[in-house]
Formats: C-alpha cells, structure tokens, sequence
C-alpha cells in the first residue's frame, strides 16, 4: 500500500476541494486500499502556484492546479481562458473535448498524467454601478491579475489596476479597484456586495481545474488500479461539473440576496463584448500557432 | 503511537539544535529536514528550495523591509525624541509613566502596519533607547512591547485576518472592523497592567521630568505635529483608497524621509547607515521566515497538526469545551510554529467543527487572532522574541519572562472574547458599508 | 592568505551594499507601480519584480547580516560553558550551519538549472525567465555557507569566530 499527498489551492469548503476528497475517497475503495491519497487543500501543503512543479518534479505525486496560470509557459494552457470563445457550461465542455488530446500531450511532455478536470463557475463582470455599454465602461478601474485581463480593460477603455488575490476585498472597500471580472463563486466568497453593487452574467469563461499524477509514479500503477482511477476520475469530472452548476445558481442566489443587481448583461453590451472576444481570440491564436488553431477549429466544428 | 514517537523526535531535535546555539532560522530548517524524513517525503531538497523561493519572493513580504527601514529612518531624526518630548507631559502622570508610550505607539502604528515583526522594530527601536534613559525598569520596557506590538496583527490591516478570511472564506472588511474593539480593549488591560505594576514595584524608580503647566503642555505638543502627519498619510493613503496595505509601507518610507529632510537629519552618512541597518534586521528575519516556510511544509507532509485537530474533533466536546481545547491547541502549536502557520495547516478541520458548534465565524477569528497574538511570544519559536533579541541583546529567557504578564493578559482576553462576544461582533453587523 | 581573507571580506561586503540597492529597488518599483495607477497608466509586472528584488535582498544580505551579528541565536548554553567546551559547541554551531546552508545551495544549484533547462517562466504579467531571479538563492545561499565555513575554519584555527555585532544598543548590558 503506498500514501500519494494530493496538494489542492482552495479552501476546504470550496467545491473542488470537495470533490478533491471525494475523488481521493473512490480511489482507496477502487485499490482496495493499495492506493490511499492523503487531501491537503487551502495552500496547506504546496501553494497553488507551486503544485504544478511539485507534482512534475515528484515532491508529491498527485495535485490539483488551474492551467490557465501558466499560460506563460505555453499559449495552449490558456485554451480556456479566451474571452467568449465558450460562453456556457456546455461549450466549455466541447471545448474541453476538443483541446483534451493537445493539453495531454503538452503535459505529457512535462512528466504529467492529466486525470480530469472540472470548470469553475462562468466568469461575470462586477461593477459599483449600472453598466449597459462598452462606454459606460470608460475608466473604471479594472482589477487586472494577468495579461488576458489587463487586455480585457485596455479593449473596454477601463483602468488596469493590478491587485493581488489577498487584498481584493480591501481593494473594494477603499476604491483602489471598482471592477473586476470574476466568477460569481469569488464575489460570493469574498462577500464584494459590502463594497459592488452590479454583477453581469457575461459568462465570459469558465476556466478549469486540473488534477493530475506524475508520470513516473502513475507508470508504477497495476493496469487495474490505473483502471480504477481513471473511472474515479470520470465519476469525478462528472459530479464536479454538476456541482459547479448548481453552485453558479447559488452564488448568483447568494450576490442577490446580499443586495447586489444580478443580471444577464443587455444585447447591446453582450453584442459589444462579444466582438471584443472576437479580437482575443484572433490575438491567442496568434500566440497559440497552429496547435491552437486546431483546437479552435475543431470546437467550431462542434457547434 | 507512530504521533508520540514523531513529536519527541521533533521536539529533541528542536531543542538540541535552538539550545545549543545553532542559529534560529538554519534551525527551523534543521528541524523541518528531520520532519521531512520522518514522514518520507520524496525529493526533500527540492521541496525545500522551492517552498523558500517562494515565501521569500512573495510581493506582500515587500511591507516588512519598507517598514523596518521607516523605522532605521525615524529612529536617526529627532522624531523619536520629540515624540517622547510631546507625549511625557500627558503620560508621564498617569501612574506607569512613559511606559504607556509603548502601548500606545503600538496602538497607533498597528493601524499603519499588518505585521508584527514591523511594528516591534519601528517602534523599538525609537522608544528603547528613549525609555531606558529615564530608567524605567528595563523587563517592563521589554515586556509592553513584546506584548503590544502583537496588536498589530489584530488592529486593521491585518495579515492574520487577511489569511484566515481568505482560508474559511468570511469577509476580510467584517473581519477588519471585528478587530477594532478587542485591539483597543487589549491594549487597555496592557495598560491598566502597567499602572498596577507602577504602585506595586519597588525599582519604579524613573527620571521624572518637572511638572507642568496646561500651557506648557499644549505647546509641548507641537512636537507631535510630525509623527501625526507622518501617520495620517500612511493611514489616509490606505482609506482613501491611494494605496494597498502593502504600498502604504513605501509611502511611510517616503513619508520619513521626507521629515528626516526637513528635520535637517537626512545626510548621507544617515542615509547609508539606515539603508544597511534595514537589509541587516530584514535579512535576520527573512532568514526565520525562510526556516519557517520549510518547517510549515514539513508539518503538512507529517500531518501532524492535523492528527492533533482530528484528535480534538474525536472528543465530542461542547461549545466552551470546544474553545478551551481549541485554546490550548493553539498555544501549545504556537510554540512551534508561528500563529499564521498553525492556522493554515489545521483550519481544514477546525473550520467545520467551530462551523457546527454554532460559533460566529467572525468571532472566532478574532479568537484566533488573538491565539496568533500569544504564539508570537511563545518560547521556543516565538517570533517577537527573536525579534527582540536581535535589538537588545537580551537573552531569550529574560525577553521570554518579561514578556510572560503579556502572555497571561492575552489569555484573560480570550476569556473577555467568550464572556462578551459583542466586543467583537457588534461593529461589523452594526457597519454597512456604504457602497459607491 | 591575506589575499583570501580581503577577497572573501570584499565579497561579503559588496553582497551586503547589493541587497541594500534591492531595498531601494522595492521601493522604487512600489512607487512606480503607485504612480501608474494614479495616472491611469499600468506597469504590468511591478508586483512580481518587487518580489524578485525581495528575494535578492534577503539571499545576499544573509553573509553580511552574519558577520555582523545579526542572524540570531540562543546562547545561554554558550555564555555559560568554560571556553574549551564554548570552542567545542562553536564548531558544532558553525559546522551544522554551515551544512544546512551547502545543503540548501547544492540543491538551490539543481532547483535554477531544472528552471533553465524547463524554461520555467514567471505565472505573473512580467514573464520573466524563473532561473534568472532564482540565481540569487545560489549566490546568496552560496556567499552564507562560504561565511560559514570561513568563520569555522577560524573557530578551529584561532579559538574565535568572526563575528562582530555593532548594534547601537550595545552600551546596555544586563
Ligand atoms: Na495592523
Ligand atoms: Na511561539
């Protein structure tokens, strides 16, 4: 019997970690106990920044990681990050179908074994005020936390101002930010109504987080307990997409109630951003070369 | 019975290696590498380079050097001794004496600053050498500000609060204003301390300085004017929404430099001698907080502090059971590691069972902020203790019991949190943010 | 011989002056990144690069701080034990420092050439190459264990360390 360490970024509560342990659960039964993985969520082992490396190099053998983070290293990793490329809950799963082969491959190059992944809740626009075009948009500052977002506010004429994950609510309260755009989960999270007022749901993107195995450990693995994880892990992506589904509808229920405006945005603003996304999404391929526009071509073709 | 061997094993080679005079920081890395192999982690040294590159790259760690330098600047102009000059008049007759200036400077630049360690070498290092000249006894001196500068982790802006907001998802603003009142109430019971102790002691024997008029006194006060000024921009930069908790400290260097400037103290010789006193203090602590990063990881891989909060969910206990366990798992894991840590590693399951007992979120954390507080003047690791030492010279027995009563009052204070929860509670249900 | 000793003073000494530019770097990135707010402009990345010169400032400062007294230290057992025995625990002192800190350097040596080699790029806006700040740690790391070694060799040489402390509170002793 061997111990894997599972290092997962958030909180306990948060409904990834959740599923995290109920994953790691399926896969003590499915081994008969000949693989146990100990869960350590919240940043309590490695911080999310750092598991992807710890998981590559073997420092822990199995962990969870947004890939979007590291779309410096490869354009590819931020597939699910474009602007209005996948606006719902089901083209982010066509998407994730299509870049699956490409994002395995580059992470098989890395020494990693992707297990599954499950979406976040879509990403909305927050605002202290009511917001129906690109133009009341103008410099209103922006909480910008990598390129993709500080090139959202530079194309909607708003201010990027960067402001780490730690001091956002703070950042409300005393107006160094008055934007940002996030899912309803984190507005929920940090509670944003003692400081915004409107949250659109533009449904943006729904970025993705991955639980993944070192190669060599997962070489290591008998063919029937490799079998057994792999079928924890569809049971996973399975529960974990629904979860973040009703989870959406909470949190919107949950803004609401904290006395924020929740609303689609108007076809005059979504018809703005969507042309916005239009110029992303040309802007990452670019980036993204011809791997990234397989992936691309190959989503559309779903539709 | 794997725990107990673990945790002996722990505990010699902590006290082998602190005791025999190894320094702290390599230490606590010493200590960690031991935990690493006794849980059987892989690939050890990678581990611990990257979980060291990663807390000593970290952009918030940025306000601790900007406010030890602040400090290293102030203490070179007249400001701490006009400071002393505007404040003795009004302090030196309330019965404790000028020792109060350490509490209340504390107060006043816990609401500056989100760490400890910062307000204990800004403050310090100025009221030290005021503080030992007029004789005041030299473990009351030590004592106050051990204790005190703690607030600075309860007043906002707090990185305690800020952590633990983030881990159990409550509001970071509820929790800031939670923190006023429990941060002034703490302060006050440091003071009314002092006072007993001037009535009681028999070497309370300062320099007093000469009475007064009203007049004078008001005039005296002018000396104030620069320290306020210095404080309202760092303070109103952070309110008016100018700048983050983290860029208020470059404003606050700014700031001193600025009065050093006008004050005629500003030369280049000050300048360099400021400049490498700060990279000296910084670098003593970046180096503990290095070890201490490697020994959090280390905790993680043994599951030791986990086992330990599994072992309190076991007991089934009631509500004020729950916190007199919770109470004293902290201090005793606040001897070892320092409060920030010990409550990332073990809120994943202390969170559900305070969750179920029905206890308000929001008072819990400042329940734990203050057992945060205490673990920064807990022997063995105990980070204002080191410190401390680092300023004075002082061994760590002696910082250890005078800082010992400060120890004592922040337990009372717990007791005062569970018998009054208002205290903490009452502002941020009764402050709606305003929104726009 | 003495060409060694001015050698390695040097280097202690002109380690200590860089990380004190790294604190002027930090505050002068923070300003920056301030100032571009205020002015609606953005300095994409000043968060990460006051983080980088966080680092560089600590590493390089660790062999100076050392030698000047900083770093601190229980010594009770030290300042109560005869001076043969003190010889003794000096250089168990020095020597495990001086272990834990080539430990940390061998593999801080292995951590930048794994990020050179994977071409490990920054997570924030600056993209910065990982091995490039990275490098400190093995400099840093590197200068705090040769200090190490060095005042160990004198301890076993010479009977005492190096170590001078200049703390402006000296004149108070208990
Ligand atoms: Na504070
Ligand atoms: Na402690």
């Amino acid at each position: 019997a061997e111990t894997w360490d599972m290092p997962m970024a958030y909180s306990a509560s948060n409904f990834h970690s959740e599923n995290g342990v109920a994953f790691a659960e399926c896969v003590g039964a499915g081994t008969n106990g000949e693989i146990t993985i100990e869960v350590h969520p919240g940043g309590s082992l490695f911080a999310g920044a750092d598991i992807k490396r710890a998981i590559q190099t073997g420092q822990v053998q199995i962990g969870e990681r947004l890939l979007s983070g590291h779309q410096n290293e490869s354009a590819v990793f931020g597939f699910d990050s474009i602007p209005f490329l996948a606006p719902s809950f089901d083209d982010s799963e066509k998407l994730f179908k299509a870049a699956r082969p490409k994002i395995e491959a580059l992470l098989d190059e890395q020494n990693l074994e992707l297990l599954y992944a499950v979406p976040w809740p879509p990403q909305g626009l927050y605002f202290k005020k009511e917001v129906n075009s690109v133009a009341d948009m103008a410099g209103v500052k922006f909480r910008s936390y990598n390129n993709t977002t500080s090139r959202l506010a530079e194309l909607t004429g708003m201010l990027p101002v960067t402001v780490e994950a730690a001091e956002i609510s703070q950042a409300f309260a005393t107006g160094v930010a008055e934007s940002m755009v996030s899912s309803g989960a984190t507005g929920y999270d940090r509670k944003v109504w003692e400081s915004l007022t409107h949250f659109y749901e533009v449904d943006a993107w729904l970025p993705r987080n991955y639980v993944m195995v070192n190669q060599d450990v997962w070489a290591d693995v008998s063919d029937a307990n490799k079998s057994a994880i792999r079928a924890c892990a569809d049971a996973a992506a399975a529960r974990g997409l629904e979860a973040s589904k009703a989870y959406t509808q909470f949190t919107m229920d949950g803004l609401a109630a904290g006395g924020m405006t929740v609303q689609p945005a108007g076809d005059a603003l979504m018809g703005e951003l969507r042309e916005i996304g239009a110029t992303m999404t040309a802007e990452w391929l670019e980036a993204a070369g011809d791997e990234g526009a397989a992936l691309v071509d190959e989503f559309k073709a779903m539709q | 019975m794997t725990e107990l061997y673990v945790i002996a094993l722990f505990l010699i080679v902590l006290f082998l290696l602190l005791g025999t005079g190894v320094w702290v920081g390599l230490s606590l890395m010493g200590v960690a590498w031991v935990g690493m192999m006794l849980a059987d982690a892989n690939r050890i040294g990678d581990s611990m380079v990257q979980e060291i590159w990663r807390s000593s790259s970290s952009w918030t760690l940025t306000a601790l050097p900007m406010f030890i330098w602040m400090g290293e600047i102030l203490y070179r102009t007249r400001l701490s001794e006009d400071m002393f000059k505007g404040l003795s008049p009004w302090l030196a007759r309330l019965p404790g004496g000028l020792v109060h200036t350490n509490i209340v400077a504390c107060t006043v630049f816990a609401a500056v600053s989100g760490s400890s360690a910062a307000t204990l070498t800004t403050v310090g290092k100025m009221s030290i050498p005021e503080l030992r000249a007029r004789q005041y006894p030299e473990n009351m001196v030590i004592g106050t500000l051990a204790g005190a500068a703690t607030l600075g982790l309860m007043i906002p802006p707090s990185l305690a609060l800020i952590v633990y907001g983030v881990t159990v998802n409550e509001s970071i603003t509820k929790l800031f204003f939670a923190g006023v009142f429990p941060g002034l109430i703490l302060a006050g019971m440091f003071m009314a301390y002092v006072a007993i102790v001037s009535f009681a002691s028999k070497d309370w024997n300062p320099r007093v300085e000469t009475g007064m008029s009203l007049a004078e006194k008001l005039r005296n006060s002018r000396f104030l004017a620069p320290v306020f000024a210095l404080i309202s921009v760092v303070i109103g930069s952070m309110y008016l929404g100018y700048a983050t908790a983290t860029e208020a400290a470059a404003i606050g260097v700014i700031g001193a430099l600025t009065l050093a400037l006008f004050q005629g103290s500003l030369t280049p010789s000050s300048f360099r001698e400021s400049l490498m006193g700060a990279m000296r203090t910084s670098a003593m602590i970046a180096l503990i907080l290095a070890g201490a990063a490697f020994l959090k990881l280390s905790m993680g891989f043994t599951g030791l502090p986990r086992a330990l909060a599994d072992g309190i969910a076991a007991m089934e206990l009631s509500r004020f059971q729950l916190l007199m366990a919770l109470l004293v798992f902290y201090i005793v894991l606040g001897m070892f590691l320092d409060g920030i840590s010990s409550v990332v590693l073990t809120m994943a399951v202390v969170e559900p069972m305070v969750r179920e007992a029905g206890i308000d979120l929001i008072w819990f954390g400042i329940f734990v902020v203050v057992v945060v507080e205490m673990a920064q003047i807990t022997p063995p690791i105990g980070f204002n203790l080191f410190v401390l030492q680092g300023m004075t010279n002082h061994e760590m027995g002696y910082i250890t019991k005078a800082a010992l009563p400060m120890f004592l009052i922040m337990v009372l204070m717990v007791f005062v949190l569970i018998w009054f929860p208002d205290i903490a509670t009452w502002l941020p249900e009764n402050l709606r943010q305003t929104p726009g | 011989m003495t060409a060694i000793r001015k050698t390695l003073d040097f280097l202690y000494l002109i380690a200590g002056v860089a990380a004190a530019l790294c604190l002027i770097a930090i505050l002068l990135l923070i300003v920056a990144q301030m100032i571009a707010r205020w002015t609606g402009e953005i300095f994409p990345g000043a968060p990460d690069y006051a983080g980088y010169a966080m680092a560089a400032a600590s590493f390089l400062a660790f062999a100076n701080a050392l030698n000047k007294g900083a770093h601190i230290r229980v010594s009770i057992l030290l300042n109560s034990v005869p001076s043969g025995m003190k010889r003794v625990l000096e250089i168990w002192c020095f020597a495990l420092g001086a272990a834990i800190t080539w430990y940390f350097t061998y593999n801080a040596t292995w951590f930048v050439y794994w990020s050179w080699k994977f071409n490990e790029v920054s997570q924030g806006q600056d993209a910065t190459l990982m091995w490039i700040p990275q490098s400190v740690m093995v400099v840093g790391g590197g200068l705090v264990a040769v200090a190490l070694t060095d005042n160990l060799v004198h301890v076993i040489r010479h009977g005492n360390h190096r170590i001078t402390r200049d703390t402006v509170e000296d004149t108070h002793e208990v």
